[in-house]
């Protein structure tokens, strides 16, 4: 904890302050993100009580920026855990038991690894409604290979050390061991792989929902906020700048620090 | 080498026909069909319908039937654009796309490598450090948002470039090429950097200094070729990436592509469009994920073997 507080981890900070105003600007503003003010529409940024104007309907675009940030980081990070659940028991298995199981298990990474995934994702969103926990499910389902290799590598290597072999010895159940002895021990390499995922399951939330996809209004998110500012740009830029600029800001911040923890713990 | 195609092409064939079968049983499931428009047809209608596309016959029989045309050549007809076969709705989009994913492949290459390069030479320099932070802001660039921006500054604001279609000569491919090739560009970048730091601390290296050989003839010559090795493996989900990509970007540009072709099929549930587009893709990144192969057999040539 004491490291994270050192000033070169700015960009986790961004972080905190984007979620620190996603969470309070709702209960502080005085409109909500569906809200129409029939008086203000496509206002201008500093317009009365919009600070940002408003949208081509008249709804805040600082309400909406705040709702749709939720949402998105919401679907980011119960789809991350999702991946994290199938990667570290997929790759731990393989790991663990080795052999001709550990090969088919990782040839069935390969091969999905090769896969035009984002359609199959794509078809699941189109025939199974376009609800938003299904977003999230699909989308840990398809960004989970990558922390099952890593998994699988880390339980390999771990496998050989002694004090692993003295509780095998010792007659502890497998389980048990994965669980007490292996977990601890890969919990670093796997929350940076974690914080690594959360951008990869933005970007893709944030491409479902562009396409029409992803969560439905009135719900909305990052990704339908660009799409409507794209549509909309002719007449007012900021609606795409606004949303388009923090979810750049995100993806960045949340890579660099992903890739600074990979480093370390790699 | 050959035995390597060889292998590949075997393993590509069940590859590409359990793509094929999941992505026609996952579409089945699904409620609601091709012909329910904004009025519901009355019920004879619906079943002579069903009957002429043979959609009343078992699912199993169904997707025999799609297999053995497809091995033929034959991807049937489309069931929304009703004057058109898939077969030719995809004749028009596959150029558009493998223009935009072959064109932007090479730009990410052009640009990544080069910038890789000249910040390994420059290592632990300004320029070094400058080249990897917009490698990394690269990278985290998703395309409907530097796609729009793009459109906004230069088409709308600065009318350089045209913001939608195809139009006349080729300045309608610059903004969708480098809104698909930005993103693969920054992680070339990356991992040519990351190679080559790697790669120029080894013995050959400083062998080749120690002969006195050209700075110069020593990076490209020696240096570079084992550097790429990460790139090459990089390029297949690079070019699943591209395609994915792609579907974004036709829609931002209003581009009558695959993507387009592939987001309407799914949303119309045009079944034969759709599995059409999806097995052509299935097929193009298992073509490329061999191409890779190859070009990484070159790069290492310990690899021809394995």
């Amino acid at each position: 904890m004491k490291a994270l507080l050192k000033r070169d981890h700015w960009p986790l900070w961004v972080v905190f302050l984007v979620i620190a105003l996603a969470l309070i600007l709702p209960a502080v503003l005085p409109w909500t993100y569906d809200q129409i003010d029939w008086d203000a529409v496509r206002a201008p940024a500093f317009s009365g009580s919009h600070i940002f104007g408003t949208d081509e309907i008249g709804r805040d675009r600082l309400a909406r920026l705040a709702a749709g940030t939720r949402v998105t980081l919401t679907v980011a990070i119960a789809a991350a855990l999702v991946s994290l659940v199938v990667g570290i028991a997929w790759g731990a298995t393989a790991g663990w038991i080795g052999g001709k199981v550990d090969e088919v298990m990782m040839r069935f990474v390969d091969a999905l690894y090769a896969l035009p995934f984002m359609f199959i994702v794509i078809l699941l969103m189109v025939i199974f409604g376009r609800s938003i926990l299904l977003v999230f499910v699909g989308i840990g389902l398809v960004e989970w290979l990558t922390m099952a290799r890593v998994v699988r590598g880390q339980v390999m290597a771990l496998k050989q050390r002694p004090f692993i072999l003295a509780a095998e010895a010792a007659g502890s159940p497998p389980l048990t061991i994965i669980l007490k002895h292996i977990l601890p021990n890969i919990a670093g390499v796997a929350l940076a792989y974690l914080m690594l995922t959360v951008p990869q399951v933005v970007m893709v939330e944030s491409f479902l929902s562009f396409l029409g996809l992803g969560v439905q209004e009135p719900l909305t998110s990052l990704g339908i906020l660009v799409k409507e500012g794209a549509d909309d740009m002719d007449m007012t830029p900021l609606g795409l700048m606004l949303p388009g600029g923090l979810l750049v800001i995100l993806l960045v911040c949340l890579t660099i620090e992903g890739e600074r923890l990979r480093d370390i713990y790699s | 080498m050959l035995a390597l195609v060889a292998r590949r092409l075997m393993t590509a064939v069940p590859t590409l026909l359990a793509i094929i079968l999941a992505s026609f049983f996952l579409m089945r499931l699904a409620p609601g069909g091709p012909f329910d428009g904004e009025r519901p047809l009355p019920p004879e209608t619906q079943a002579a319908l069903q009957a002429a596309y043979g959609l009343d016959k078992p699912l199993w029989e169904q997707a025999w039937i799609y297999v053995s045309r497809l091995v033929q050549g034959d991807f049937g007809p489309s069931l929304v654009y009703r004057d058109f076969t898939v077969s030719e709705l995809v004749a028009q989009g596959l150029p558009i796309s493998l223009t935009l994913g072959g064109l932007a492949i090479i730009l990410a290459l052009f640009i990544g490598i080069s910038a890789g390069l000249f910040a390994a030479v420059q290592a632990g320099k300004a320029a070094d450090k400058a080249i990897m932070m917009f490698a990394t802001v690269a990278t985290a660039l998703p395309t409907f948002v530097t796609g729009p921006a793009l459109a906004l500054f230069f088409g709308l604001w600065l009318g350089l470039l045209p913001v939608s279609g195809t139009g006349e000569g080729w300045s309608w491919l610059i903004m969708p090429v480098v809104a698909l090739a930005l993103p693969v560009s920054g992680a070339i970048a990356k991992l040519t950097r990351a190679g080559l730091a790697t790669v120029l601390k080894q013995d050959h290296i400083r062998t080749a200094k120690a002969r006195g050989l050209p700075e110069t003839k020593i990076l490209f010559k020696h240096g570079l070729r084992p550097a790429l090795v990460p790139v090459a493996s990089y390029l297949g989900p690079a070019a699943a990436g591209l395609l994915t990509g792609a579907v974004v970007v036709e829609t931002v540009f209003g581009l009558p592509g695959l993507g387009r072709y592939f987001v309407q099929g799914a949303l119309n549930r045009d079944y034969p469009l759709v599995l059409g587009v999806v097995t052509l893709y299935a097929a193009l990144i298992i073509l490329f994920n061999l191409f890779a192969d190859l070009i990484y057999g070159w790069l290492d040539p310990r690899m021809r073997e394995g």
